[in-house]
């Protein structure tokens, strides 16, 4: 039997999921953190041996859709036919929820409610009859506690037991034309009656919910434009401090001792088989991974703190302080909850743009989230900040900090394009009630996500770097580059035309070309090759962040200068994300020409940015231009070209639409 | 008037919803933000606003502060 968790944003479905299912899924304390559905059988211990997959749904307030995430939960509970339905309702917040529990109870589908939240109620002193209201709906009501996981086993219970039953709706909508605006109308108020009738019976509020709190007080200071964007800023650095600059650091020091011991056990005992192979598998694959699992405690440290803020209930304010700024370049509030997800991985950043409505806003903000530096590309960051920046915390920051402007610098460019006429875009975001961010939570998410990137490490990255380092000791006709001919090795000649292309940004060299390129697989990658092409393994030291063996040996093995090693590092942080992020865009899209769109603005974006760097850094620090400035300059300006040809082209085909739109109207009257 | 002439710490009662977007109003009612239900402001800015609607608080923009006739 399928049981189908459906219910307001926020009221704890995803919790109650996880916890009678033992997954791990994505929660948070705002509206709209599932956006899509979720499927898993319930553990026996809480169905008694009955096969169940418990079903979660993103939240909807109603049956009929406003963003695009609510649609699949009204679409799913309608047509998919679930045996039963667990309502989870905020008791906190029983009189709005009630309304969307009366239209399930019409659909015929055996329902059990399950009233959420009974630990804050109890706090705030609300009392409901769940005796009462189980009589007034006609249907088993549990009150529940799910992050105490207090009740859930009975709410499982009764809804086994429904299995098979079908639900009397205690109110029923009257037949009416669902095309008559006024009819419609008039019949969900009378359904709002009914659950106000409902709940002025059976609920006894101790705390006047208008009344004032210190929650409150501290929404004044974080939802002011100066100050909640002061905090936020603060917020932001701090978490990235920590993770890449302090804690994450220091564990990341211990954990390398570690990796670099094992690799030197896997050499001796190579030490009599072919070279080659001693160098396939401890260069190559212990050293290449190495390199890359290395980096992992700074991703986790990062995943623990984002994933305390998102429990706290402070991202909703964070959206509501940042939407006049994000309003003003065309995008909207919401897409601030894309691009603070975007730290860990850019796929859920990329599926959150669901809660957006419009979809333009939409579109630009799965488009841009990823200039956000992902947790892939920590990795990244890291190495560069330790070999040619002696591991400076502004390295970082200013990674973070100047996505941010591109995606703002990003989001007007498409407002220039797609021809944005004024239209009204509301924002309106619920302020849920702050609280004590679980540790345990947050524990959960971190071992996730670093259970995530050691099988990405143990899978992907490291047959990447077995490819990398085959292609690289042979040549086209299968033998040993001999050294001093590296040149001449299959990923030579491959990533060397590409290597061309990238002469103007003071990188053209085939290895970082070949890195770049890996790095479209898996950002992580570009650490993974680096490692493998320049020979160089575990990255990290002890004492500082600097590179084993001196930072300075692995800056001149690359032969890259601060400066274009500066623009070698933004080039990979904000040229298209991954394979798989781009197939995420692609879905959230839906549209073949907002792909390649973004695909193109991305390219566009990583080389512009980084030939900017080189260029004048390198005329600021050496009183001269780099290489092929000329060349490059070329480049970027065929690019504007292009944007502008294509933004020409979108803005006469959104005038002819209008116009036409215009006449038809016209016709009509 | 609207929301952003209202004072703070009071209930009103909503008069009309003036969004010019059927859907925004419909949404708007589903959360309980329609003529003839109290709405009290926690909290406003120059550009935006906290109201209590039902149980619940919502922040809102400047455009939809002065869609709330009170």
């Amino acid at each position: 039997m399928r049981i189908a968790f459906a219910g307001n944003p926020n009221s704890g479905k995803t919790t109650i999921y996880n916890a009678v299912t033992g997954r791990s899924e994505k929660v948070g304390n705002w509206g709209g953190v599932t956006v899509g559905r979720k499927e898993y059988p319930i553990k026996s211990e809480f169905t008694k041996g009955t096969e169940a997959i418990a079903v979660d749904l993103p939240g909807a307030y109603s049956m009929s859709p406003f963003t695009p995430e609510e649609g699949i939960t009204s679409e799913y509970v309608r047509n998919e036919h679930p045996d039963v339905i667990i309502n989870i309702v905020d008791a906190t917040n029983l009189s709005r929820s009630l309304f969307f529990t009366t239209q399930l109870l019409e659909l015929g589908i055996p329902l059990v409610v399950a009233l959420n939240k009974a630990d804050i109620n109890a706090k705030e002193g609300t009392s409901i009859d769940v005796a009462a209201l189980e009589q007034k709906l006609g249907c088993p009501v549990v009150s529940t506690t799910a992050i105490e996981n207090k009740g859930l086993a009975e709410v499982v219970e009764k809804a086994v037991a429904l299995n098979g039953t079908t639900q009397k709706a205690p109110y029923l909508q009257a037949d009416i034309d669902l095309h008559d605006k006024n009819a419609v109308d008039k019949e969900d108020r009378k359904r709002y009656k009914y659950v106000n009738d409902i709940v002025s019976k059976i609920e006894k509020r101790k705390t006047k919910s208008a009344q004032v709190n210190k929650q409150d007080a501290a929404d004044k200071i974080l939802l002011n434009p100066v100050a909640g964007i002061l905090i936020f800023a603060a917020v932001m650095w701090f978490v990235f401090w920590v993770s890449q600059a302090w804690l994450g650091p220091l564990v990341a020091d211990w954990l390398v001792g570690y990796i670099e011991t094992f690799q030197e056990w896997v050499a001796t005992q190579l030490e009599n088989s072919p070279p080659i192979l001693s160098a396939l598998l401890a260069d190559g694959i212990v050293g290449g991974v190495g390199a890359v699992i290395g980096f992992l405690p700074l991703v986790m440290v990062m995943y623990f703190l984002i994933a305390l803020l998102e429990d706290s209930g402070y991202m909703a304010r964070v959206s509501a302080v940042m939407d006049p700024i994000f309003k003003r370049v065309g995008l909207s509030g919401k897409s601030v909850i894309p691009v603070v997800i975007g730290t860990g991985c850019g796929i859920p950043a990329i599926m959150s743009c669901r809660t957006i409505r419009d979809e333009r806003e939409r579109r630009a903000t799965s488009m841009l989230a990823t200039f956000i530096p992902c947790g892939a590309k920590i990795p990244v960051i890291a190495l560069f900040s330790g070999a040619f920046f002696a591991g400076a915390g502004w390295v970082s920051t200013l990674s973070y900090f100047f996505g941010l402007l591109l995606i703002f610098l990003g989001a007007l460019l498409i407002k220039a394009i797609t021809g944005y006429k004024y239209r009204k875009s509301f924002f309106i975001m619920e302020l849920p009630k702050f609280k004590v961010p679980s540790l345990k939570f947050a524990f959960k998410s971190m071992m996730e996500r670093a259970k995530a990137y050691i099988i990405k490490a143990a899978t992907i990255i490291l047959i990447c770097n077995t490819i990398v380092q085959v292609m690289q000791t042979f040549n086209w006709q299968f033998q040993v580059v001999e050294e001093g001919m590296e040149h001449t090795s299959i990923l030579a000649s491959i990533a060397t035309p590409f290597a061309f292309l990238l002469i103007p940004l003071g990188f053209g060299v085939w290895q970082l070309a070949a890195a770049a390129i890996t790095g479209f697989i898996a950002k992580e990658n570009v650490v993974g090759t680096l490692a493998v092409v320049y020979g160089l393994t575990a990255f990290i030291d002890v004492d500082e962040l600097a590179l084993t063996g001196g930072a300075n040996n692995v800056a001149m093995a690359m032969g890259l200068t601060s400066v274009t090693a500066l623009a070698y590092l933004f080039f990979n942080l904000y040229t298209p994300p991954c394979f798989a992020a781009i197939g995420a865009m692609n879905s959230e899209m839906k549209s073949k020409g907002w792909l390649w769109g973004a695909i193109g603005l991305q390219l566009g974006t990583g080389y512009t940015v980084s030939f900017l760097i080189y260029q004048f850094g390198t005329l600021f620090t050496e009183g001269h231009f780099g290489q092929a400035f000329i060349p490059g300059l070329i480049a970027v300006l065929c690019m504007a070209a292009i944007v502008i040809l294509v933004g020409r082209k979108t803005r006469a085909h959104f005038d002819e639409q209008y116009r036409l739109h215009q006449a038809a109207q016209a016709a009509k009257a | 008037m609207t929301l952003l002439e209202a004072e703070v710490g009071k209930t009103y009662e909503i008069k009309e919803i003036k969004t010019d977007d059927d859907e925004m109003n419909a949404f708007l009612f589903r959360l309980g933000c329609y003529s003839g239900e109290p709405i009290t402001i926690v909290s406003k800015g120059k550009k935006s606003c906290v109201v209590v609607i039902k149980d619940g608080r919502y922040n809102l923009d400047q455009l939809l502060s002065e869609a709330v006739v009170i």
